[in-house]
C-alpha cells in the first residue's frame, strides 16, 4: 500500500509583525456618557443645520428634461466637475476613465506602501516636519494647477496681447484681450492645443499605423492610426505633467526639509493630490462658464454656472 | 422586584425612579438598569443593539472632539438621515419620464413639509459627500491606515465610491434640465473608456441616450442597490474598527 503523500503545507504569515497599542485601562472612559453624549449633540446640531439649510435654500427650479435643449455649459454634479475640467485640457479617455480609475487604486494602495507604525493615531504623526510638508505642497499644488489651467485658456496670450499696448493696458486686460490687429504670441505657444495646429507637421506624423495591428485590424478605426502631434497634445503632455510635477515637488521637498521617507512622500503625494482635486473642482464649478470659458465666478449665470445646490 | 442599586424607599423620587426603571417591562427591553452606575454603563453598551457597535470603553485621546472631529460617525448619520428622507420621498416619486418632475413638483406644492424633505434629502446628500471626503483626510493626516488597518482604509476607499455614486444616481431623479444633462454629461465621460466604453455606458443607463431606461435604472441603483451595498461595507467597516483594535492610537 502506497503511504499517504507527503504535504508539504506552508501557512503563509503576514510578513510584518502586528502590534497593537497596549490598553491603558487607567486612560480609559466609559462610551455611556462620554462618547454617547457628543454623538448625540451632533446629531442634534447637524439635524438642526440640515433643517436650516433646507429650508433657507432650495434648488434652483428648471424646465423638464428635454434632449433637444441643451443647457450651455452643461456640467456633470459638482463633484465631477473636476473631472469634466480635465477633460478640457486632456483626451476624454485619460481624463473621464483612466486618470480616476488609476488615482482610486492609488488611494487604496497608500497603506501598502507606507507600512511603518510610526506616528499612527496622532495628527501629522511620522514626520517631524509633517505640517511644513503638508503647507508646502499645498501651495506648490494650488500654484501649477492654477498655472496649468492658465496657460492652457491662453491668459499668457491675452498678457501679451495686453502688455504691448499700454495705454490700453487695463480695459484690455478687462476685455480679455483686443483682437485684430494687436500683438500675439507665435500661435503654439497660446494653449497647449497650438503644438498640434500652430505647428506644421510633417503629413506622415498624422498617420503613423499602428504596426502590427494594422495588419490583423483586431482593432477599431480609431485606433489604426497614430496621430502623432494629437497623440502629444491630448496625452504625453497631460501625461507628463500629472507623473512630472508629483516628482517635482518631492525633490523640492527634499531639498527644503532634508529626506523625507515613506511617510513623508505619502505626505507630499496626499495633500497635492487633495489639493488639485479641490482646484480643479472649484475651476470647474465657480469658474467656468458658457462654452466653458475661463470666467470670473460673478459673471456666471446661476444655475447652470454653479451647477449646484 | 429586580435588583435595585438604590436603597429603596428613601424617598418618593426614589419610589418613582424604581417603579420607572425596575418594573418587569422595562427590564423585559432594557436588560440592565438606568445607566447611571459604571457597572449599568457598560452593560447598556454591550447589550443594546444599536450602541453595541461601540465599545464599553475608549482611550481618552479618542473622545476628544479634536481627533476625528466625528467626521466618520456624521457621514454615517447622514447615511441614516438620507435614508429616512428618502423613503418619505418615494411615497410620492414615481421613476416614469412622464411623472417623475410633476411629481416632484407636486410633492414641493402639495404635500406638507414634502419641500423640506426634498431639501433635506438634498443637503444631506451635498453634505455626505463632504464629510466622507473630510474623514478621508482626517483619516490619512492621523496615520490610522497604517497597519493593522490597511484593509479598512480599502473599505473606505470602496465606501468613498459608493457615496459619490448614490449621490450620482439621485442626480438624475428630479428629471429636470440640470439633472438630465449631468448625466448625460457625466455618463458621456464613462463612454469614452477605451475598448468598452460605449458598451458600459450602453449598460449603465439602458440604451443609446439618457431616457426611461436611465431613469428606472438609476433609480434601482439609488434606492435599493448602492444603499444595500454601503450599508453592507460599512457594517464591514464598523466591525474592523473593532476588530483592529478600536481606533488608531500610537504603540
Ligand atoms: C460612507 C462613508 C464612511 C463612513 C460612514 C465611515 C465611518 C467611520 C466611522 C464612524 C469611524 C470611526 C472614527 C471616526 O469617526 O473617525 C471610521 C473610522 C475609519 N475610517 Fe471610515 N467611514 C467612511 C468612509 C471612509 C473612507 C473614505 C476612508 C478612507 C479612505 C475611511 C477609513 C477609515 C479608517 C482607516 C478608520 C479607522 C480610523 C482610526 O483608527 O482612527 N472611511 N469610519
Amino acid at each position: 500500500m502506497a503511504s499517504a503523500p507527503v504535504v508539504k503545507a506552508t501557512v503563509p504569515t503576514r510578513p510584518m509583525p502586528n502590534p497593537r497599542a497596549r490598553r491603558e485601562r487607567d486612560e480609559e472612559v466609559l462610551v455611556w456618557p462620554d462618547l454617547v453624549f457628543i454623538e448625540f449633540v451632533s446629531a442634534v446640531l447637524f439635524t438642526i443645520l440640515m433643517m436650516a439649510l433646507a429650508t433657507i435654500i432650495n434648488p434652483p427650479k428648471l424646465d423638464q428634461a428635454n434632449s433637444d435643449i441643451t443647457p450651455n455649459p452643461s456640467k456633470a454634479p459638482w463633484y465631477f466637475l473636476n473631472l469634466q475640467e480635465l477633460l478640457l485640457h486632456m483626451h476624454p479617455a485619460l481624463a473621464g476613465v483612466v486618470v480616476p480609475t488609476v488615482a482610486l487604486i492609488l488611494l487604496a494602495a497608500i497603506p501598502y506602501v507606507d507600512r511603518s507604525h510610526d506616528g499612527q493615531g496622532v495628527w501629522w504623526g511620522g514626520h517631524p516636519k509633517a505640517v511644513n510638508i503638508v503647507v508646502f505642497s499645498t501651495v506648490f499644488a494650488f500654484i501649477i494647477t492654477w498655472l496649468l489651467i492658465l496657460y492652457d485658456n491662453g491668459t499668457q496670450d491675452i498678457i501679451y496681447n495686453c502688455a504691448s499696448q499700454p495705454d490700453k493696458l487695463w480695459s484690455c486686460l478687462k476685455e480679455g484681450g483686443t483682437p485684430g490687429d494687436a500683438h500675439h504670441l507665435p500661435a503654439y505657444l497660446r494653449n497647449v492645443r497650438g503644438i498640434q495646429t500652430g505647428i506644421t507637421w510633417p503629413k506622415w506624423t498624422t498617420h503613423i499605423p499602428y504596426m502590427p495591428f494594422h495588419q490583423l485590424k483586431l482593432l477599431d478605426s480609431n485606433f489604426l492610426n497614430l496621430n502623432l502631434p494629437a497623440w502629444i497634445v491630448e496625452q504625453a503632455i497631460p501625461l507628463a505633467c500629472m507623473i512630472g510635477f508629483p516628482i517635482v515637488l518631492v525633490f523640492l521637498l527634499r531639498f527644503r526639509y532634508g529626506p523625507l521617507g515613506v511617510r513623508g512622500t505619502m505626505f507630499a503625494l496626499f495633500t497635492g493630490f487633495m489639493t488639485v482635486y479641490v482646484v480643479l473642482t472649484i475651476s470647474g464649478t465657480a469658474f467656468r462658464g458658457e462654452g466653458q470659458e475661463l470666467l470670473w465666478p460673478w459673471q456666471l449665470k446661476p444655475p447652470e454656472g454653479l451647477g449646484i445646490a | 422586584m429586580a435588583i435595585s442599586e438604590r436603597p429603596p424607599g428613601q424617598s418618593w423620587q426614589d419610589t418613582v425612579y424604581d417603579k420607572l426603571f425596575h418594573n418587569y417591562i422595562w427590564r423585559s427591553i432594557f436588560r440592565s438598569g438606568y445607566p447611571n452606575t459604571p457597572r449599568n454603563q457598560a452593560l447598556v453598551v454591550a447589550t443594546n443593539v444599536f450602541l453595541h457597535l461601540h465599545p464599553t470603553r475608549l482611550h481618552r485621546t479618542h473622545v476628544k472632539i479634536t481627533h476625528t472631529y466625528c467626521l466618520g460617525g456624521l457621514s454615517f448619520f447622514m447615511f441614516l438621515g438620507l435614508t429616512v428622507t428618502g423613503a418619505l420621498l418615494m411615497f410620492y416619486y414615481v421613476p416614469s419620464v412622464e411623472r417623475a418632475y410633476t411629481d416632484i413638483q407636486a410633492l414641493e406644492s402639495n404635500v406638507r413639509f414634502g419641500e423640506l424633505m426634498r431639501n433635506m434629502h438634498r443637503w444631506m446628500a451635498h453634505s455626505m459627500v463632504l464629510l466622507v471626503f473630510m474623514h478621508m483626510m482626517r483619516v490619512f493626516y492621523t496615520g490610522a491606515y497604517k497597519p493593522p488597518r490597511e484593509f479598512n482604509w480599502v473599505v473606505g476607499v470602496i465606501l468613498l465610491v459608493l457615496t459619490l455614486l448614490l449621490s450620482f444616481t439621485g442626480y438624475l431623479l428630479p428629471w429636470d434640465q440640470l439633472a438630465f444633462w449631468a448625466i448625460t454629461v457625466g455618463t458621456n465621460m464613462i463612454g469614452s473608456a477605451p475598448v468598452f466604453g460605449t458598451k458600459s455606458r450602453f449598460l449603465l443607463i439602458g440604451g443609446t441616450e439618457v431616457g426611461q431606461g436611465a431613469l428606472i435604472r438609476f433609480y434601482t441603483l439609488h434606492v435599493i442597490g448602492l444603499p444595500l451595498l454601503a450599508a453592507i461595507f460599512m457594517a464591514v467597516h464598523f466591525w474592523r474598527i473593532r476588530r483592529d483594535g478600536g481606533l488608531a492610537r500610537p504603540l
